[in-house]
Formats: structure tokens, sequence, C-alpha cells
């Protein structure tokens, strides 16, 4: 005969569970991205509209060049009824991928990297380029 | 009325409700995304149907047919709603039956657009919607009749001024069977005539009383009095666009306008906002912006931006229509006030600020028009990859409708000061030439801002 009680305490050990498993999931992830460096250089520094270099430096935490990686830029302006510019960005160095973006409008802009590592996470981070001058 | 398949929507009972839920749905949406949604406006409903798609739909159809956002408005559906259960029982307080408040409220809205660039921000644009419901819901809870809409509500009051341009109208058809009218309906409503206390459908809530209802002033096309007349006498019905303006008959509800400093502000606040509104997206700005904070050694965006405002709406108006106002004194033999000159003519700017917003709300909306197709897929998750395609037509295309937005509005300016010159004056062509070399100088002011560069925006201010 089932004890009175075990179901209840079958919950709790599962929702403990549960609760472990989401801990370890996030956890997981946030290790993933905070094992992640990307720094980032725009040419010429002060843009306008047109062609933009942006250079990204990814390395691990112990700033050691993270090489193999697929990345893909998205920009968007900051004012809503645009379309995204997307490039992708290919490794010219170890650890340093290089794209070439046209900035189709003066602005402020946001531009995401979409970052795919050698082992297939996925990894988003996004920083602006800020007052994009008319060309 | 009598269009097919659309006059026999209107004229269901229950027609307004049935477009006010697909809005208030998309509102819904729009909250929800704007709040916990990707935080990038061009990827969120929030910002992408406010900032692009709903205000270029609104002065379309202001332009093409009338305020039909009014009758369509979500806030109303859930006032009435509530107004199912609370019965607020206050007037709305005597001091405030003009558009002071509303005036301020529609410049503090310009304001916090550029301050918090709420184009850029869903989160502060869902906030804003969910103020307009509360607004609406409170106001009218404790306040009888449509306070909201008459005195407080500025997306309302932009659309009064923009629907004097428009080319419907609610009247009646025939001003005889008014005047053989014994029941007053239009404005009292259709009381049962056991309890003549209750109304089964209400009369017009913004107090215009159809048979001396002049214009758009003030009418939400709600069509309570389409429906509440017993001789199916009141309709929309067609008119030459910005007529009303030039005519000063007492009209229901609102007094001649020749008395309404209110109203004139309105408009004040209506033309120079859209050249405001505009200059805030152009390179200029920062030009300006910059040159502010060297003279005067502040970094801080606030006080600059109130600065800026403060020449737009107040000094920019105040020199150009004071000049106007001494001219049609002194050389156009006026015998008027300078304020009640300037009062009566600063109507006849009301076509052209409509024309400037057209150009201005235009530009986005045909710019990007197909947005709301990846954004709505985003934001539904199962409709597919987001299309990026082309966001709209191409901006040299839209600068020709921009450019033929404010001549269309420069028009009708010329039209109405022609009129009420005509009507008002001893020396009406003189007059003419004054109120019209000032819509020429505020047009040139719109066309050199409108080839202006569009930025998608920055404030780069001085460092420090």
């Amino acid at each position: 005969m089932p004890q009175k009680g075990t179901k209840g305490t079958n919950r709790v050990s599962l929702l403990c569970l549960l609760c472990l498993f989401v801990a370890g999931f996030i956890s997981c992830r946030s290790q993933s991205s905070a094992e992640v460096i990307i720094t980032h250089e725009v040419l010429p520094q002060s843009p306008r509209v047109g062609h933009v270099a942006i250079t990204l430096r990814v390395t691990n935490a112990s700033r050691k060049p993270l090489m193999g990686a697929r990345i893909k830029l998205e920009g968007n302006m900051s004012h809503p009824g645009m379309s995204p510019v997307f490039a992708d960005a290919l490794e010219v160095a170890p650890g340093e991928y290089r794209a070439n973006m046209e900035l189709s409008m003066a602005g402020d802009w946001v531009i995401l990297v979409h970052l795919t590592l050698p082992d297939g996470s996925k990894l988003e981070r996004q920083f602006e380029i800020k007052g994009v001058a008319p060309a | 009325m009598r269009v097919p398949i659309i006059g026999s929507l209107l004229k269901q009972r229950h027609a307004r409700t049935l477009l006010q839920i697909p809005v208030f749905i998309i509102s819904a949406a729009m909250i929800v995304h704007g709040l916990f949604g990707p935080q990038l406006a061009p990827k969120n409903l929030a910002t992408t149907f406010t900032w692009v798609h709903f205000r270029g739909a609104l002065v379309l159809v202001l332009l093409f047919a009338g305020n039909f956002f009014c009758l369509a408005c979500p806030f109303m559906l859930v006032r009435n709603l509530v107004r199912k259960f609370v019965r607020p029982v206050r007037n709305w307080p005597r001091a405030l039956r003009n558009k002071w408040l509303s005036i301020a409220l529609f410049v503090a809205m310009l304001f916090a657009y550029e301050w918090l660039d709420l184009w850029a921000s869903p989160w502060w644009t869902a906030w804003l919607i969910i103020t307009y419901f509360a607004g609406a819901l409170v106001i009218d809870s404790i306040f009888k009749h449509a306070t909201f809409c008459k005195f407080v509500c500025p997306i309302g009051q932009f659309n009064f001024v923009a629907s004097t341009a428009s080319p419907l109208e609610v009247t009646v058809r025939d001003q005889d069977t008014c005047t053989s009218c014994a029941t007053k309906d239009c404005i009292r409503g259709v009381r049962e005539e056991a309890a003549p206390l209750v109304v089964i459908q209400r009369g017009c809530e913004l107090a215009l009383f159809q048979p001396r209802k002049t214009g758009n002033l003030d009418c939400t096309f709600c069509l309570d009095c389409v429906e509440a007349c017993p001789h199916d006498n009141v309709g929309i019905m067609s008119r030459v666009p910005a007529a009303e303006l030039t005519v000063d008959p007492v009209r229901s509800g609102i007094g001649f306008l020749s008395k309404r400093k209110d109203l004139t502000a309105l408009t004040i606040v209506f033309t120079f906002g859209a050249l405001l509104n505009a200059f805030g997206m152009v390179s200029p700005v920062y030009i300006l912006e910059q040159w502010l904070s060297k003279t005067f050694g502040i970094h801080y965006e606030l006080p600059l931006l109130a600065f800026v405002f403060a020449l737009f709406l107040i000094f920019e108006p105040l020199v150009l229509i004071g000049i106007a106002a001494w001219l049609t004194r002194v050389w156009g033999d006026s015998g008027k006030p300078l304020l009640s000159i300037a009062v009566r003519y600063t109507y006849s700017l009301a076509p052209l600020g409509f024309g400037i917003w057209l150009a201005h709300f235009g530009f986005h909306f045909f710019t990007g028009l197909f947005t709301f197709i990846p954004v709505t897929q985003l934001a539904v998750g199962f409709l597919g990859e987001p299309r990026w395609g082309a966001p709209g037509l191409a901006p040299n295309v839209v600068q020709l409708f921009e450019f033929g937005f404010i001549i269309l509005g420069l028009l009708g300016s010329l039209l109405v000061s022609y009129g009420t010159a005509m009507v008002e004056e001893v020396r009406p062509v003189r007059v003419f030439v004054i109120w019209a070399a000032l819509s020429l100088i505020i047009a040139a002011g719109a066309f050199w801002l409108m080839s202006q560069s569009m930025e998608m925006r920055a404030v780069v201010l001085g460092s420090g």
C-alpha cells in the first residue's frame, strides 16, 4: 500500500529535479557565453552612409583566439520601418573576423552579431554604431 | 452612408464596436510585444505599427475620407465596456472645458517623442499605449460625456484639426427636417418612453447639436447622432475640404472660431509642431543642438530640447504670425485688434500643417510599408522565417509624394486665407497676400526639411 504523502513527496522531488535541470541549463549557457569575448572595430571611425569595415576579435576567457567560428552580422536602424542589412564575416587571422557592411542610411545603427562556434553552439551579441553621417 | 457595402456596414447598430475590436486586438498585441518582445524597434510590433503604419494610415484616411480613426478608437471600446458597470456622475470642471490641457499634452507627447526616443523604444511605446488606455478609462469613469475625447486626448485634437481638411463630414441632409424635429434625439439621445431617464441610444457626447454643427472640429465620427436621429436625416456627406475654416458662424459645442484662442493655439502647435517633428529627423538638428550645447555650455539633452521646442512652438509662431497680423492691420487696413486678426487667420495654416504631417508620416509609411510582414512573422513565430525584402517604396519616389502633400496643404491654406479675407476685410487682396506670404514661408521651410536626408536618428552632443 502506498504510504501517506508519497505522492506529494514525489511531486516535490520531481520539481527539485526540474529546478536543478533548469538551473544547470542556464548556468551552462551563461558559462558558454561568458567564455567568449568579442571586441569590435569599425572603419572609418566616423562612419558615413555607405561602406564600413567591421573587424571582430573573438577570444575565449583566457584571451586565446577562437578560430573556426561562423559569424553573420545584422545591421538594424534604431527607427522602425527599415529592413536590416546583413553581412558574413570571414576569418582573416586566427580569431579575427572581418565583414564589409553597407549602411544605407544616416543615424544610429545596432549591429547584431550572430556567432556559431565550432562546436555548433550559438551566441548573439550586439553593439552600436552611433551617428552615421550622411554620405 | 449610401455607398454600397461601407454604407450598410456603418449603418449597423454595432458598426463602431465591430471596427474597434480588431484595432483593440492589434493594440493589445502591440503592448505585449512592446513589453516582452525584442527591444529592437524595427523588429517590434509596438514600434513598427505605431510609428510607421498607424501614423501614416491615420493621416491618409484623414486626407481621403475623414476622422475614421476616432470612430475605430480602441480606448473607447474599453471605456464603453467599463461604463456598463461604472456610471460617471461628475461634470468636467468648467475651467478645463477648453483645449489648453490637451494642447499641453500634445506638446508633452511631441517632447517625449524626442526626449525618450519613443520611435526607438518598444517598451516606452507600449507604455504610451497603456497610458492612453488608462487615461481614457480613468477620466471617462469619473466624468460624464466624452470628456477624454473632447478635452484631453492629444490624438483626438490632432484628428480634429486635421479633419478640417477632410472631404467627409457627419452632417444633416435636410435642415427643414431638423427644424420640424421635436425630440432632438441627435443631442439628447433616444430614451425609453416609459422611463425618460433611461437612454437607449446615446446622442452626441461631444455636445455637437447636428442642425447647428459646422465642420469636423470636435467630431469623432462616432455615429451616435446617425443612429439616434429618428428621421434618418444625419449621415456622412462629402464637402469641400477646409471650406469650414473660411466661415465663422456660431458652431454648436464650439462657439465662434474667432473667439477661441485655445483652438488657435492648437492650430499653431499642430502646424509648427509638424515642422518641429520633421526637423527632429534630419541632420541639421544635430548642428543646432551642438551649437546650443557649445554656446550655453549645456551638455544635457533636456534643456536643449526645451530650447528647441520653445524656438519652434513659441518664438517662431509669435514672430511670424505677429508680423502678419501687424501688416494686416497697418497695410491691410483691418480695423480689428492684433490678437483678433491673429486668432482668425491662424486657422488658415491648418491645411498646410496637415500637408507637412502627411509628408512626414507618409514618408515613414510608404518607405516602411511592407515591414509589417516580417515583424508580424517574428512576433507570431509560426509564420516561417521573416521575409526581409524591400521595406517599401523607394525613398526618391516617396519624396515626390512628400512634395505633393506639402503643395496640397499650401493650396488649401492659400484658399482658406483668400476665402477668409474676402469675407472679413475691406482690402481682401492685400490681406490675402500677407497670409499667403506666411504660408509660403512655412511651406519653403517644409520643402527644405523634406529635401534633407532623413536620419534614423542620433543625438550627438558634446562630451561631458
